[in-house]
C-alpha cells in the first residue's frame, strides 16, 4: 500500500469514529437543508398577479388576453382586467398586481402598420420578479407580432387574401406567452430543498478544510507527523494521505446528502452523470483548498483561523446561505470567483433545466481553474509545513 | 523476538561524525562524534536541554545537521534507505488514542511498506513483546500510561530495525514498567540490534547501556564504559548533603576550600566532589553553620556517572 494510502485510511477511519465529524458532514446539512426548505416552502410556487388594461379591444389584445389566461398559465398568472392606466398604476404601487401591462387603443390596427404601437409594462421595483417576467412577457409579444406582420406584409405581397393572414396572425399568437412566462421563471421551477440541499452540503464539504488542517497541526504537535516522517516515504506522502483522506470524505458526505435529499425530501440534483462531476470538481477543490490552508499556516490556531475564514468567506460569497438570483449583481459576480459558487449555479441549472453534461461545462471548468491555482500555490507552500 | 534479522553491516551500524544544529543563535548539538557497533547499547546522558533529542533527531533524519554526517548502516541519514532500517521511538507517546493498539501498529507498519502475513506477523510480535496482545482490540485512549508507553516502544521494533533508537523511553513510568522495559532494551542488544539510548537518568544509563556518552550544553564531554568513566575520578568521593537554608551560598562557600573539586544544588542537596571526603567534612560543615544552613543528611556515595557529570561540568545532572 502507497504510505499516502495508508495515511488516508487511518484519516477516513478516525474521522469515522469521531461523532462530530459524522455530524459536521453529514446529520448537520440534511438538518439545515430541510429546516431551510420549510422555512422557504412559500416561495417556492411563484404566482403572478397581472394588471391588464385593454384600451384596444381588436383582435392582437384579444390574442394577448387569451395567452395569459390559457390553462398552461393558469397556475403562474391571473389576469385582472384594470378599467384605466390610473388604476393599473396604483394596484402595481399598493401590491395588489405583481405587475401591469397597457395595450393601447389602436393597437390591433397599427400592428398591419409599418410602426407598430408599443405595448407599455408599469411595475414595482419592490418585485423585480414580476417586473421581469411582465416585460419579458410584452418584450415577447411584440416580438412576435413584428414576425407575424412580416409574414403577413409577404403574404400581402404574394397576393393572398388579408383575412387568411390576419387567421394566421391570432394562432401563431397564442402559444407564445406560455413558453415566455415558463422561461422567465425556469423551464422547471426549482423546488427550495433542491437548492438548499446542495447548498449546504456544499457549505459543510467547505468544513472539511477546517477539520482536515486542524487534524495535520494537531498531528504535528503531538509527534504523529514526525513519526510518520520517521518512516521511509517522502514528505509530500504525509501531505497526500491527508489531503487524499479529505478528498474522501467530502465524496462521502456529499454523495450522502445528494442521496437523502433526493429519497427522503425529493430534492432534484438533475443529471446524475453531471452532478456526480461537478460534485467532484467541487471535492478536488475543497481538497486542494485545505492543502493551501496547511501550506499557509504555522500552527494550529492560525490553520482554524485561516480555515474558518476560508469557509465562511466562500460561503458568503458563493452564495451558499440565500439564493444567489435575488442578490445584487455585484454578488452574483463575486459568486463566480468561488468554487462553490459555480458549483451552486451548476446544479441550479441543472435542476431547472434538466439538462446534462453541457450546463455543467462551465461550472466546472471554471472550478477546475480555482482548483489548479490554489493546488499550485498549495504545491509551493505546504511542504514547508513538514520541515522541522 | 527471535526473529530480529542478523545485522549483516561489518562495522558500525550508526557512524556519527562532526554533527553541530543551531536554532538561532543557540547552538543545541556541537560537533557531536561517536559510533556504536551492533548489538551494542548506547546511551546518551544529559540534563534537560542537553541536545539529546535533536541528536537523535538528526540519527533518524528527521532534522537536517548544519555540518558533520550521520550514517545509519553504511546509508546517509534521512535517505529512505537508512529510514528503512532505523527503529525510532519518540520521547513523548506519538499514537493515536482512538485507534487500538492494533489498528496504530497496522498503521505504523504500513508506513515501512508491511503488508499481508508480515504485517500480522510483526503486528502481533510487537502486541506480544509490549505485552498488551489481550488488549489489543481497545483503544489506546484505554491504556494506561506506562501500556502506551510500551506500545510506543513496541511499535519502533515493527520494521525489524537495525539501529533502535530510543528517546527517554521511561519518563513518567511507574518503577515496575520501567525494570520491564530496561530488560527489553537490554534484550535487544543480546539480539544484535544497535541501541541508542537517552536517558537523564544515571540509573538506567549505568544499568542498560555497554557504553555512555555523557552530553552537556550540546557537548558530548566524555564517552566510554561506565569502569571507564568511573576511573576517571581517580580517587575523588561524592558527598550528597541534604540542607535547608541558602543553600547556593553554602555550595560557593565549599567551591572555595581546599580539596573540593566541584559542587552543585540539586533539589534540596548539595552534591561535593572532594578528595578524601571524610577529612573534609569538618571543614564544609562548618560552613553550612557560617552561611545558616541546617544540614540534615550526608552521604558518602560510590563513584557513579552523576559524579562524573558532575566532575566533568561542574554541575548536577539533575536540577
Ligand atoms: N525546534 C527548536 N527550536 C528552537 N530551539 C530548539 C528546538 N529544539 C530544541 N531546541 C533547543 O535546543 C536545545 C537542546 O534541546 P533538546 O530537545 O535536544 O534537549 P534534550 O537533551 O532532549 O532535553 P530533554 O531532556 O529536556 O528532552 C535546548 O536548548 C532547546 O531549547
Ligand atoms: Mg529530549
Amino acid at each position: 500500500m502507497h504510505p499516502a494510502l495508508a495515511i488516508a485510511a487511518k484519516d477516513v477511519r478516525q474521522r469515522i469514529r469521531d461523532r462530530s465529524a459524522i455530524v459536521l458532514g453529514i446529520v448537520a446539512p440534511l438538518v439545515i437543508a430541510a429546516l431551510m426548505s420549510l422555512a422557504f416552502r412559500g416561495a417556492e410556487t411563484i404566482h403572478l398577479t397581472v394588471g391588464v388594461v385593454n384600451s384596444d379591444h381588436g383582435a392582437a389584445a384579444a390574442g394577448l388576453l387569451s395567452a395569459l389566461r390559457s390553462p398552461g398559465l393558469k397556475d403562474l398568472v391571473t389576469v385582472v382586467p384594470e378599467p384605466s392606466e390610473g388604476s393599473a398604476s396604483a394596484a402595481v404601487h399598493a401590491g395588489r398586481a405583481g405587475a401591469a401591462i397597457i395595450i393601447p387603443s389602436g393597437f390591433t390596427n397599427s400592428v398591419s402598420r409599418s410602426r407598430p404601437l408599443p405595448l407599455t409594462t408599469l411595475t414595482n421595483v419592490n418585485n423585480t420578479v414580476a417586473a421581469q417576467i411582465t416585460s419579458s412577457i410584452a418584450q415577447s409579444f411584440v416580438a412576435q407580432v413584428n414576425a407575424d406582420r412580416l409574414s403577413v406584409a409577404t403574404a400581402s405581397a404574394a397576393g393572398e387574401p388579408s383575412g387568411s393572414a390576419a387567421a394566421a396572425l391570432d394562432k401563431a399568437h397564442l402559444s407564445l406567452p406560455i413558453r415566455t412566462v415558463q422561461s422567465a421563471l425556469g423551464a422547471k421551477r426549482l423546488k427550495t430543498i433542491s437548492y438548499y440541499g446542495p447548498s449546504m452540503a456544499i457549505f459543510f464539504l467547505l468544513f472539511t478544510i477546517s477539520f482536515t488542517a486542524r487534524s495535520f497541526f494537531v498531528e504535528r504537535d503531538q509527534g504523529n507527523i514526525e513519526r510518520m516522517l520517521a518512516a521511509p516515504l517522502r514528505p509530500r506522502s504525509v501531505l497526500l494521505g491527508k489531503v487524499l483522506s479529505a478528498f474522501v470524505f467530502g465524496i462521502v458526505s456529499l454523495s450522502i446528502i445528494a442521496a437523502v435529499t433526493t429519497f427522503a425530501f425529493g430534492a432534484d440534483w438533475g443529471n446524475p452523470l453531471a452532478a456526480g462531476l461537478l460534485s467532484l470538481a467541487m471535492v478536488l477543490a475543497v481538497t486542494a483548498t485545505t492543502a493551501l490552508v496547511i501550506g499557509v499556516a504555522h500552527t494550529q490556531r492560525q490553520a482554524e483561523g485561516i480555515s474558518s475564514f476560508a469557509v465562511f468567506g466562500l460561503a458568503l460569497l458563493g452564495g451558499n446561505f440565500v439564493f444567489v438570483s435575488v442578490t445584487p449583481p455585484i454578488m452574483q459576480r463575486l459568486a463566480l470567483l468561488t468554487p462553490n459558487g459555480w458549483a451552486l449555479r451548476g446544479y441550479t441549472d441543472l435542476a431547472t433545466t434538466g439538462g446534462g453534461l453541457a450546463i455543467v461545462g462551465l461550472p466546472i471548468a471554471a472550478i477546475l481553474v480555482y482548483t489548479l491555482v490554489v493546488a499550485t500555490a498549495a504545491s509551493v507552500l505546504a511542504p514547508r509545513a513538514l520541515t522541522p | 523476538m527471535a526473529t530480529v534479522e542478523a545485522v549483516a553491516t561489518k562495522g558500525p551500524v550508526l557512524e556519527v561524525s562532526g554533527i553541530t544544529r543551531r536554532f538561532g543563535d543557540r547552538l543545541a548539538v556541537d560537533d557531536v562524534s561517536f559510533s556504536i557497533p551492533p548489538g551494542e547499547i548506547y546511551g546518551l546522558l544529559g540534563p534537560n536541554g542537553a541536545g539529546k533529542t535533536t541528536t537523535i533527531k538528526m540519527i533518524c533524519g528527521l532534522l537536517q545537521a548544519d555540518s558533520g554526517t550521520v550514517r545509519v548502516a553504511g546509508h546517509q541519514a534521512g535517505t529512505l534507505a537508512a529510514k528503512a532500517v532505523v527503529g525510532y521511538v519518540p520521547q513523548d507517546v506519538a499514537l493515536y488514542p482512538d485507534l487500538t493498539g492494533r489498528e496504530n501498529l497496522q498503521f505504523l507498519g504500513r508506513l515501512f511498506g508491511l503488508s499481508g502475513g508480515v504485517l500480522d506477523e510483526r503486528v502481533d510480535e510487537a502486541l506480544e513483546l509490549s505485552d498488551l496482545a489481550d488488549r489489543a482490540g481497545e483503544h489506546l485512549s484505554s491504556y494506561s500510561g506506562g501500556m502506551q508507553r510500551r506500545l510506543n516502544i513496541a511499535a519502533g521494533l515493527l520494521n525489524h530495525p537495525v539501529l533502535l533508537v530510543l528517546d527517554e523511553p521511561t519518563v513518567g513510568v511507574d518503577p515496575q514498567s520501567r525494570h520491564a522495559i530496561l530488560e527489553r532494551v537490554q534484550s535487544f542488544g543480546q539480539l544484535g540490534m544497535a541501541v541508542v539510548y537517552t536517558t537523564h537518568y544515571m540509573e538506567e544509563a549505568e544499568r542498560v547501556c555497554d557504553r555512555v556518552g555523557i552530553i552537556d550544553q550540546g557537548r558530548l564531554v566524555a564517552e566510554g564504559t561506565r569502569r571507564e568513566l568511573v576511573d576517571r575520578l581517580g580517587e575523588r568521593d561524592r558527598i550528597d548533603l541534604g540542607a535547608s537554608g541558602d543553600i547556593e551560598r553554602w555550595a560557593e562557600a565549599c567551591r572555595a576550600l581546599d580539596g573540593v573539586d566541584g559542587a552543585a544544588v540539586a533539589d534540596h542537596q548539595v552534591q561535593l566532589l572532594v578528595h578524601e571526603g571524610r577529612k573534609l567534612l569538618p571543614a564544609v560543615l562548618e560552613a553550612a553553620e557560617r552561611t545558616g544552613v541546617q544540614v540534615s543528611s550526608v552521604d558518602v556515595v560510590e563513584p557513579d556517572l552523576e559524579a562524573v557529570f558532575l566532575h566533568l561540568t561542574g554541575t548536577a545532572l539533575r536540577e
